[in-house]
């Protein structure tokens, strides 16, 4: 006698969909953040230089 | 240190390659198990990022004590990152074993000893930035997080040891049934492919975005250092 | 540095420095009482309130009982930490520490002991007037090597952790963040074993929580005694 699996199929994607989302809002965050940052570097920069000059 | 290095990429490219294997081992190359459905596939990514929460947590310690050791400021970054990266794998790792817990034992949370010991990591990760976030001198903020990386590193094991030994005196009955079970099914071997290819995945993943998450912090300490350069 | 330490420090010395702060705290408590009464206070009413929030006849009292114990400790133990450690910093007390010729280590030891006295007194009249209200004979030898171990345990690793928490903007808020979820291990053996030994449990039964209490605290004790250096430095 076989036994009849459970229609659980809805929770698997849920929890795929929780990885995946929560994965690409981190990478996403990091690009970002990693952005920001290279654009405040650039500011900086060229106060640097002008305080030189 | 503006160009990504070729290595990086290429791991970049290795990480998203591996996923995508991963994931369809996961969802198609593994067989379905009976008792529970297909929710149980969650099972593979589950493990798989509670197991790069772990290594965080390592690498956090290890970066602790080099930090204290050597007081060089290389080690709170690295630090920084590790438990970062730990709080959101296990942050998933939990949410995972949630979404998996409710159609399987009908309840959102069990007071399992990995589990509950994950969210506590969680509440230490929390503490952790909130102490962070209340230290002005970057010195000080260095010293007081690797110590409270050395406590928390130590007494989560010993956390994990009191609970399990909590559990096995009041077991916790769900529903119609005792939930010592934790999974409770047997792997066929394409599940085993499924499940230890998710774990190299994942290591790779963790590797990949380690060093990202350090490269963010070293170009962030840049910044500040300039910032406080000009604003003289 | 934390190599610097002073190379005339003599195990005598060093006891000397460790009782030194521990008079000096406990001195000024038995003038101000400051610290103790708000305590004791705050402790009464954690029991009053639980009294009312937990409906418990008297068969539940008794299993409830440690859990209440303990989340009075907890709680009431926060409080002492805090103003002890936030004492010290505001009336200049560390830096004076900090300048003189001991090791800093004495430091930790002596706020450990006078820390851990404060917390003794307010579970000595706690324990007589819970077992008055509730009708529940608390004087048990079992139970007070619990109160013993785990007081040791919270105290060893809150001493640390206040020494830090009062060194940044949110201070009051910032020590039960840091302290609870690493003190887990202490409240669940304490827990258990208090709630052992007030059924009557033999001593075999609890002995894995006397063990994990013990083991707690000889590593909380080390660990936070090599790192309080960092601490307090400058």
């Amino acid at each position: 006698m076989s036994i009849i699996p459970p229609e659980t199929t809805n929770y698997m994607i849920a929890g795929y969909a929780v990885f995946f989302g929560v994965f690409i809002i981190f990478i996403t965050s990091m690009a970002v953040r990693w952005s920001n940052l290279k654009r405040d570097l650039q500011a900086l920069e060229e106060i640097e230089k002008e305080k030189k000059s | 240190m503006n160009k990504k290095p070729v290595v990086l990429l290429v791991l970049d490219i290795l990480s998203l390659v591996f996923l995508a294997v991963a994931a369809y081992l996961a969802l198609s190359f593994a067989p379905m198990e009976v008792n529970m459905g297909n929710v149980q596939k969650v099972f593979y990514f589950h493990v798989a990022n509670a197991w790069v929460g772990m290594l965080g947590f390592i690498a956090a310690g290890v970066a602790g004590i080099a930090y204290l050791r050597s007081q060089d400021p290389k080690w709170d970054i690295v630090e920084v990152a590790a438990v970062e990266i730990s709080l959101v794998f296990f942050l998933i790792a939990i949410v995972l074993g949630s979404i998996w817990a409710k159609p399987v034992w009908n309840t959102w949370w069990t007071w399992e000893p990995r589990l509950t010991t994950a969210a506590i990591t969680e509440m230490i990760y929390l503490a952790y930035f909130m102490l962070r976030g209340g230290i002005e001198d970057p010195n000080r903020r260095g010293r007081f997080s690797a110590v409270y990386t050395l406590v928390g590193a130590v007494s989560v094991p010993i956390t994990f040891m009191a609970i399990r030994l909590f559990r096995t005196i009041h077991p916790v009955v769900i529903g119609s049934q005792t939930s010592q079970a934790q999974g409770g099914f047997n792997m066929s071997p394409d599940m085993k492919v499924a499940f230890f290819f998710s774990l190299f995945t994942f290591t790779v993943i963790f590797v990949d975005l380690f060093w990202h998450r350090i490269r963010l912090g070293i170009l962030a300490s840049k910044v500040e250092e300039l910032k406080l350069k000009v604003m003289e | 540095m934390a190599e610097d330490k002073n190379p005339t420090t003599k195990p005598g010395s060093f006891l000397k420095a460790v009782f030194a702060i521990t008079w000096k705290d406990l001195a000024a408590e038995l003038r101000s009482r400051e610290l103790l009464s708000a305590m004791l206070v705050f402790a009464m009413l954690v029991i009053l309130i639980f009294n009312f929030a937990l409906k418990l006849d008297a068969r539940t009292r008794i299993t409830a009982t440690s859990g209440i114990l303990w989340v009075t400790f907890t709680f009431a133990g926060t409080l002492g930490l805090n103003r002890s450690m936030a004492i010290e910093k505001d009336r200049g007390c560390l830096d004076g520490l900090l300048l003189a010729p001991v090791d800093r280590s004495s430091i930790y030891f002596g706020k450990l002991l006078s820390n851990l006295a404060f917390m003794f007194i307010v579970e000595a009249i706690v324990l007589p007037l819970y077992s008055l209200l509730y009708n529940i004979n608390l004087f048990n030898p079992g139970l007070l090597l619990v109160i013993l171990l785990g007081s040791i345990g919270y105290i060893a690793i809150g001493t640390l952790l206040a020494a830090m928490a009062v060194q940044t903007r949110t201070r009051d808020v910032m020590l039960p963040i840091l302290l609870f979820p690493v003190v887990i291990p202490v409240v669940v053996a304490a827990v258990e074993a208090s709630g052992g030994f007030l059924q009557g449990l033999a001593i075999a039964e609890v002995s894995y929580w006397i063990n994990l209490l013990l083991v707690y605290d000889v590593i909380f004790i080390a660990i936070s005694f090599m790192v309080f250096d960092y601490v307090v430095e400058e």
